[in-house]
């Protein structure tokens, strides 16, 4: 196989992983900034979108972007919910509401192993097939996935930027005292942040279903991934998490075709050691520190 | 009014009666150590049911006879979650509160070692799925295995695919761990003996996402992706994604059953054609009926692995019945090794393994190479240790 | 401020309320001896844990959260371990091997991380555990990989061998003891109390001549090592090593014993402890129902008793003083 298409291909598979680990960390760094937490739920959340997808689609028999947005929306409203029932003391209390997301992520991962017991479960594919384009192989299914990334990151760039709402998040999310003084007010914002965080979390889950298989155990390892992008990219920053994500994504396809899975693996952390400790504000320097 | 009340009274009587009846008989407790959760959770619950179908049937005809005292036998179930540590707690409570003498389990390599020491000092009885080589001993006298490993089938298997399908290249897949690098071993000889080449790629079994490592196996160049060794419901997505990356080679699995869980995944186009290693013929009447038992109670598709602890589980039984005891296990444990040409839902049994540990205390077992199609094993080849026809 | 709250709640309940719980745990301790073999079991590791947590409540009271502590436990079982198993070392040499390649590694790593703060210590340590754990498993040569060790002699000490459970209490008891009791000492020296006011009180920390960042590596340096003392003991009690046996949930454990215990007291670690260890145990039948517990108890006690368990008796006196 000539370098040439074997680089391509990794750089697509790399972009497509990328873009679904830039879904998790936005929503991540989102509640960061908007919380000062670092909320170790999130990939319960991601679990919980996967989940809610196979209940819709297999269960409901809805079509599958019906079940996505329905998705969203379970995680919307059950994660303000959360927000304003149960972390409400813990805004800005850095550590303890750390602590108190393990607590929340125990909880929810084994109420859904009551729910669902261990088992792997599958959600129908979307599309099947594989398209070709000169010698790279791009699989259907993860075509239909990166478009729908990307509209919900167009959509979110649209929510944030142009409406009034969004932009009122925003302001939380870079200055939370100025924003407030301007009447911003807490109740509202807090919860709709935390909601808004963890539902595209939920997104990244429910996009993901058909693709790898659904299960209470899937949270762990998107969550493993969101930390380590927004450590590249920088606490509370989005277009951070948003670089950070893609470089991660293809970092991570280019090592494992050089070297081994573990070795990849160890590099990768190491990197994010060394970035936390040389460049604790990420790569694009707007962190928080 | 004083009708109803004496009716009562009688009812009572009747219970408390009945519950002595009852308490009179003892209970046996057969201990399942087994994975639950998690990736394996599949072979777990195979396991677990087997042994609950053997303890169904002899209790149904009033319990097991053993030197004249009849037992209701117990299945007492705990998940080690494939960690070695977790087993060894597990093992801890099974063997000094529970009391437990025999064991169905442990599933995996790392479990199985790391609780030997307790269940060899204790003289507990254990018939693992572990398929590491360094678990059968003759200074292990009270572990026994209940299925073939890669060791005693994947040479005749191999030899047999390669010969038919004219692979050189294989690239194989598997989990970074005692049973997926003991299994990497065995089939890499293995294939090069048959004259094939195999290349291993390892990975952390909560992997998921296995496009880049197929990527990297691909550019080699490879005929077929070899699959053993992996959980059921990891094999399917590896099965699923090759598949989805345009890959039209033979994928083989020389080893644990897992057609059921790979179909669900991956779906019936892409399973398609895989060649997989059976334990299993369900035309055998034996196992048409422990198949079809399953499949009313739990129903739920069967692990492939399940037949043979249901097996393994009645020839502890026998063994009891023969030495006359249910608390002497070094008695039964001398029982259990002796017994020939026992009747099993999968054939008739034997104990093997001298060759390769030391001591016969494997289970030898038929087996089969399968195809898959449309979403059913199709038998292609019998297999013993010997060949494959 | 924390460090005074310690001080003056032990000394104003007087000498009566000092007693009481060195009583209860006099009690706690001996009651293994009158049950079974598994309840000793849970004793011992209760006992280790009490060691680890109280390194993990050392660096937590300087100020740092450690989510990699797993990983010092780790470094001092396979360090001891190997080191008998390559150059046949007694139990000393190689616990003192052990614990000294913990606080280095500690004190390497925290010379570099110790300048974060806050939740990015905390990710920092995150990842060091995962890099350890995934060294682990890769240095299949040296460490046995996912295989792990087994076979672990147990500990010979000049001719007596530690063999039997009741045994092995016995000696993981008085480590547990003396591990408080060393707590206990150390904040009343001069180094003690400025680390713990280093979190509430700075310049208190920078009078004893020493900044913040060296008191903090210096917390990191002891309490890792205490880390790895109790990895030593583990690894010979138990058995058997692997590198599943440290992963990220035994981090999550041992915070969630410190947090539940108490953070600002001795009794902390000790509390926490008791409470947790045995309790999976209870609920080994629905592990899931075990750890709703767990998550729920976490939040409730971050809600309504943010200084833990250990802060029970104290609040319970304070309610019934406001009444006088």
């Amino acid at each position: 196989m000539d370098y040439g298409i074997l680089i391509a291909q990794a750089t697509i598979n790399g972009l497509i992983v990328g873009l679904l680990y830039l879904l998790m960390a936005i929503g991540f760094t989102l509640v960061f900034g908007v919380m000062r937490m670092v909320n170790f739920a999130h990939g319960e959340f991601y679990m919980l979108g996967a989940m809610a997808v196979y209940v819709f689609t297999v269960h409901m028999e809805l079509p599958f972007l019906v079940a996505v947005c329905l998705s969203f929306v379970v995680a919307i409203v059950f994660g303000s919910l959360v927000e304003w029932v149960v972390f409400k003391p813990f805004r800005h209390d850095e550590l303890n509401g750390m602590i108190a997301t393990i607590g929340l992520a125990m909880i929810l991962q084994n109420l859904a192993l009551i729910i669902f017991g261990p088992d792997p479960l599958s959600v129908p594919p979307v599309a099947q097939g594989v398209t070709q384009i000169s010698g790279v192989y791009i699989p259907n299914s993860r075509i239909f996935v990166v478009f729908f990334a990307v509209l919900v990151l167009a959509l979110l760039y649209f929510y944030l930027k142009k409406t009034r709402s969004g932009r009122a998040l925003r302001a939380v999310v870079e200055d939370f005292k100025i924003a407030s003084i301007q009447g911003i007010s807490s109740k509202v914002y807090y919860p709709l942040g935390f909601g808004v965080g963890v539902g595209l979390a939920a997104i990244a889950g429910a996009l993901m279903a058909p693709l790898f298989s659904v299960s209470p155990f899937v949270g762990a390892a998107p969550l493993l991934k969101a930390f380590m992008v927004v450590i590249l990219g920088g606490l509370g920053s989005i277009p951070g998490a948003a670089v950070a994500g893609l470089a991660l994504g293809l970092i991570e396809s280019y090592a494992s075709l050089f070297l081994s899975a573990s070795t990849a693996d160890m590099l990768i952390f190491l990197v994010v050691m060394i970035m936390l400790v040389l460049m604790p504000r990420g790569i694009l320097g707007k962190g928080e520190v | 009014m004083k009708l109803m009340a004496s009716k009562i009274a009688l009812g009572l009587c009747a219970a408390f009666i009945a519950q002595g009846a009852l308490a009179q008989q003892d209970t046996l407790k057969i201990g399942a150590l087994v994975t639950l959760s998690g990736p394996g959770a599949a072979w777990g619950q195979a396991m677990k049911n087997a042994a609950e179908l053997a303890a169904d049937k002899v209790n149904a005809e009033g319990g097991l006879e053993v030197g004249g005292k009849r037992y209701k036998v117990v299945v007492i179930p705990y998940d080690d979650k494939y960690q070695a540590n977790e087993a060894v707690t597990v093992a801890n409570r099974m063997i000094h509160e529970d009391k437990i003498k025999y064991v169905i389990g442990p599933l995996g390599s790392a479990p199985a070692l790391a609780v030997q020491p307790l269940t060899e000092k204790n003289g507990v009885i254990t018939m693992t799925m572990g398929f590491t080589p360094r678990a059968l001993s003759p200074e292990k006298p009270y572990s026994f295995r209940a299925v073939v490993t890669t060791a005693e089938f994947s040479q005749p298997q191999i030899d047999w695919v390669v010969k038919k399908e004219g692979i050189k290249k294989v690239g194989g897949l598997f989990p970074n761990d005692e049973s997926g690098q003991a299994i990497a071993k065995d089939l890499q000889s293995s294939y090069s003996k048959a004259g094939a080449d195999l290349t291993s790629e390892f990975f952390e079994r909560e992997r998921v996402d296995f496009v880049p490592l197929l990527t990297r196996l691909f550019a080699r160049g490879i005929d077929a992706i070899e699959l053993d060794g992996n959980s059921p419901a990891t094999a399917g997505l590896i099965v699923k994604q090759a598949r989805e990356l345009g890959f039209k080679g033979k994928i083989i699995r020389t080893g644990g059953p897992a057609t059921a869980d790979i179909v669900n995944v991956a779906g019936k186009q892409a399973a398609n054609g895989m060649l997989v290693h059976s334990v299993l013929d369900p035309n055998l009447p034996s196992t048409k009926a422990y198949m079809d038992a399953y499949q009313q109670k739990y129903k739920a598709p069967m692990n492939g692995f399940s037949p043979s602890f249901y097996d393994a589980t009645n020839m502890m039984f026998e063994a009891m019945k023969r030495a006359g005891t249910v608390e002497d296990t070094k008695k039964v444990r001398d029982e259990l090794a002796k017994l020939e040409n026992f009747p099993g839902s999968l054939g008739v049994l034997n104990w093997t393994g001298k060759e390769s540990y030391g001591s016969n205390q494997q289970l030898d077992l038929p087996f089969y190479v399968a195809e898959i199609k449309d979403g059913q094993e199709v038998i292609l080849a019998r297999c013993n240790t010997k060949g494959c026809q | 401020m924390a460090g005074q709250n310690v001080l003056s709640s032990t000394q104003s309940a007087g000498r009566g309320g000092q007693v009481v719980p060195f009583i209860l745990l006099a009690v706690v301790a001996a009651w293994p001896f009158f049950s079974g073999p598994f309840v000793v079991h849970l004793a011992i590791l209760t006992c280790l844990n009490i060691l680890i947590v109280n390194g993990l409540s050392i660096i937590e009271r300087s100020g740092q959260l450690s989510f990699g502590h797993s990983a010092f436990v780790a470094i001092g079982a396979y360090v001891s371990v190997l080191m008998t198993q390559y150059w046949g070392t007694g139990i000393v040499v190689s616990a003192i091997g052990g614990i000294v390649i913990a606080a280095v590694v500690a004190g390497v790593l925290g010379a570099i991380i110790l300048r974060l703060t806050g939740v990015y210590f905390v990710l920092v340590t995150f990842a060091f555990a995962e890099l350890m754990r995934l060294m682990l498993l890769d240095w299949a040569a040296v460490t046995g990989g996912a295989n792990g060790i087994s076979g672990i002699a147990p500990i010979d000490l000049f001719g007596f061998v530690f063999d039997t459970r009741g045994r092995f209490y016995v000696l993981a008891m008085v480590v547990a003891i003396a591990s408080f009791l060393f707590m206990l000492r150390f904040y009343r020296t001069p180094i003690g109390q400025a680390m713990d006011a280093v979190r509430e009180n700075p310049t208190l920390a920078e009078s004893t001549g020493l900044g913040v960042y060296r008191l903090r590596l210096l917390a990191f340096i002891i309490g890792c090592s205490l880390a790895g003392f109790g990895g030593v003991l583990m690894a010979r009690y138990i058995g058997y090593i692997s590198p599943e046996t440290f992963n990220i949930s035994i981090s999550v454990s041992l915070i969630t014993m410190l947090v539940v215990g108490g953070r600002r007291s001795m009794w902390g670690p000790l509390v926490g402890a008791v409470i947790l260890t045995p309790l999976p145990e209870l609920f080994r039948g629905a592990v899931q129902t075990q750890h709703i517990f767990y998550g729920a108890a976490l939040i409730l006690i971050l809600r309504f008793l943010p200084d833990g368990l250990a802060s029970l008796p104290s609040r319970l006196r304070k309610l019934t003083r406001s009444d006088a």
